[in-house]
């Protein structure tokens, strides 16, 4: 997936419809270009003079139906107070969620609400990916730009946002312009040691992970994973990271960022038969990968000793011989009761893992069974929930948000996204 | 008739005389400011929100292009061409480039990723190379997610979501071609 920059020109209106009438133009009668109506010209012509003349009936009704409104407000509106900027909240509403559009912005929406929908935007320039601190009021993107616009000098940097303000506070500069430039998704950009650090993932193609320091806001240092790519946080400092071997690397790091140790499990990931996919939920310190043909596989990050746990169907044989597979993009959530929604496509087969899915399936992992299957009003790609009390379920179907009620099932609402060319990564706040 | 003709000729070329190409167009808005910008707007953006993407390259935003060999069919500007089948990204043929060409003043990647399609004329499946072009002006014109073959992206050779743009000036993503590199051998039942 590339990160398409949106296409503005249709945001701005035809040409056409905003240039005013010719002849009736009063307010600038010698603009260059406007012809005026005189006596010894226009008046005389049959072509112009019947445009003109309906031109003028219309003006004319309209300055009557405005002089009727006027007399209804005979005081004018006072003076607006001094000019100022809007501030979000210390602690943001859980009905609130941040919508990265993969390459062109990043919006913080409320998804709970009928009210006022859009709350702020962050820049985002290229497979732009975010940080939200719950340690620090700071929010923290990973972005790449070029000094000219599509070329000149290749910048990769964090930039740290006041989470109230989202004033600029400061910036990290990752050395080497190595960032790995795929789009926003999972794995990309990943706190660790309780959120003082974070990881990036470079791709030049050769894999690496840059440690970066984010108190001190500097990098520490780069660490190769050869043959891995992505990074899920693992274990109390550290970070695993999925091998084209179908094994699992774990590194440790010490406090200043170096590798303190690596393990890697034995091959799990079936890459040629039925690979997992690279999204995942995690509840309770363990992450859920969905396979392509629809198994699940349970990953224990909590500890420095990360175990690849047994994994387990999600689709009856009923059900896997009518190509019930898992698919989409952000296609795993789970939510604060401990069960894993996934996004199902009916009728799966080559070539459509990361289509709009038009069912989620809810599983509670501790049984390993199937809670309910909720059908959606229009296939979706992305899925994420809510926190707190009230859990709304978000899914991305093109250029639609649909939040529905993740316990019935019920659509609550739908948002446009406008502008939205690729994928959608969604992170509800805390 | 002729004087009919005359007549119409005066009164146009007397209308031109007077008239800028500019203010012609300012009378019609005059017009359609008055009766069509209500109406418009609302559904123009009814109908994008629905999901009419305005990258569908089957929309007719790029005027079609064709091999004009029999044994290579299709639309070179269309996802469903079928060297396209595992395209994730913008098509070059829409750019100024073409099947096998970036576009000028882009610069072609020489790491790549590669795929294989079946071609609907011969039956032959044939290895293509989707080389990004990198370093022009994207704006999601002609752009596909087609998926045949490709797999995440623990293998990132099989996989179309990475920007393709290394060993070149800039690695900002324009566009991909679709290059045969030969036929790919049949596997044994």
């Amino acid at each position: 997936m590339r990160s398409l920059r949106a296409h503005r020109k249709s945001d701005r209106l035809p040409e056409a419809l905003s240039i005013q009438p010719a002849g009736v133009d009063v307010h600038s009668p010698e603009r260059a270009g406007a012809p005026r109506l005189t006596d010894n010209e226009g008046m005389n012509d049959m072509s112009t003079l019947v445009p003109v003349l309906m031109c003028a009936a219309l003006t004319a009704g309209a300055a009557a139906a405005a002089a009727a409104s006027a007399a209804s407000f005979p005081n004018p509106l006072p003076p607006d107070p001094t000019l100022r900027v809007e501030k979000l909240p210390a602690k943001y509403p859980a009905g609130w969620a941040f919508l990265n559009y993969a390459g062109d912005r990043i919006e913080l929406r409320n998804v709970g609400s009928d009210s006022r929908e859009v709350k702020a935007e962050l820049q985002a320039r290229d497979s732009t990916s975010l940080l939200v601190s719950d340690k620090r009021p700071e929010i923290y993107t990973a972005d790449t730009v070029w000094s000219r616009g599509v070329r000149g000098t290749r910048t990769d940097f964090i930039t740290i946002y006041d989470s109230q303000t989202l004033d600029v506070t400061g910036e990290i500069v990752l050395p080497g312009a190595k960032r790995a430039l795929i789009t926003a998704m999972e794995g990309m950009f990943a706190f660790t040691d309780d959120q003082r650090l974070a990881l990036v993932f470079n791709f030049t193609p050769t894999a690496s992970v840059t440690v970066v320091d984010l108190v001190k806001r500097q990098p520490l240092g780069e660490i190769e994973i050869p043959g891995c790519m992505l990074v899920y946080p693992s274990g109390q400092r550290g970070f695993s990271t999925l091998c084209s071997s179908g094994t699992l690397l774990n590194v440790r790091l010490d406090a200043g960022g170096a590798v303190a140790g690596r393990t890697e499990s034995k091959p799990f990931n079936q890459l040629d038969a039925d690979p997992l996919f690279t999204a995942s939920a995690a509840l309770g310190g363990v992450r859920y990968f969905p396979s392509l043909h629809g198994r699940i596989q349970p990953i224990d990050m909590k500890s420095d000793d990360v175990q690849v746990l047994p994994d387990w169907p999600l689709v009856s044989a009923d059900e896997k011989a009518a190509n019930w597979r898992p698919s989409g993009w952000q296609l795993i959530a789970s939510d604060d009761k401990k069960f894993l929604y996934v996004l199902m496509q009916a009728d799966a087969e080559e070539g459509t893992y990361k289509d709009p899915a038009g069912e989620v399936w809810v599983f509670n992992p501790s049984t390993k069974t199937r809670v309910r299957r909720m059908r959606l009003v229009r296939p979706g790609s992305s899925i994420a929930l809510t926190h707190g009390t009230d859990q709304l379920m978000l899914v991305q179907a093109g250029t639609r948000l649909d939040v529905y009620d993740p316990q019935g099932g019920a659509l609550v609402r739908s948002l446009g996204l406008p502008g939205l060319h690729t994928r959608l990564q969604m992170e509800p706040v805390h | 008739m002729n004087q009919l003709d005359r007549l119409a000729e005066k009164m146009l070329r007397g209308f031109a005389s007077r008239t800028s190409r500019r203010s012609v167009f300012s009378l019609l808005g005059g017009f359609l400011a008055g009766a069509a910008t209500l109406p418009l707007l609302p559904v123009a953006r009814g109908g994008e929100a629905e999901g009419t993407s305005p990258n569908d390259p089957s929309s007719g935003e790029e005027s079609p292009q064709f091999s004009g060999n029999p044994q290579d069919p299709g639309d070179r500007t269309k996802c469903d061409y079928w060297r396209y089948c595992a395209v994730d990204g913008s098509l070059c043929s829409c750019y100024g480039g073409s099947v096998t060409a970036c576009p000028p003043g882009t610069e072609m990647s020489p790491i790549t990723w590669i795929g294989t399609c079946r071609n609907p004329a011969d039956q032959h499946n044939y290895i293509i190379s989707y080389n990004d072009c990198c370093g022009g002006v994207a704006w999601g014109r002609c752009a596909c997610q087609n998926n045949q073959g490709d797999r995440p992206i623990v293998r990132p050779q099989t996989n179309n979501e990475v920007t393709w743009c290394f060993g070149t000036k800039s690695q900002s993503y324009t566009c991909t071609v679709a290059l045969i590199l030969g036929v790919a051998l049949d596997q044994k039942k």
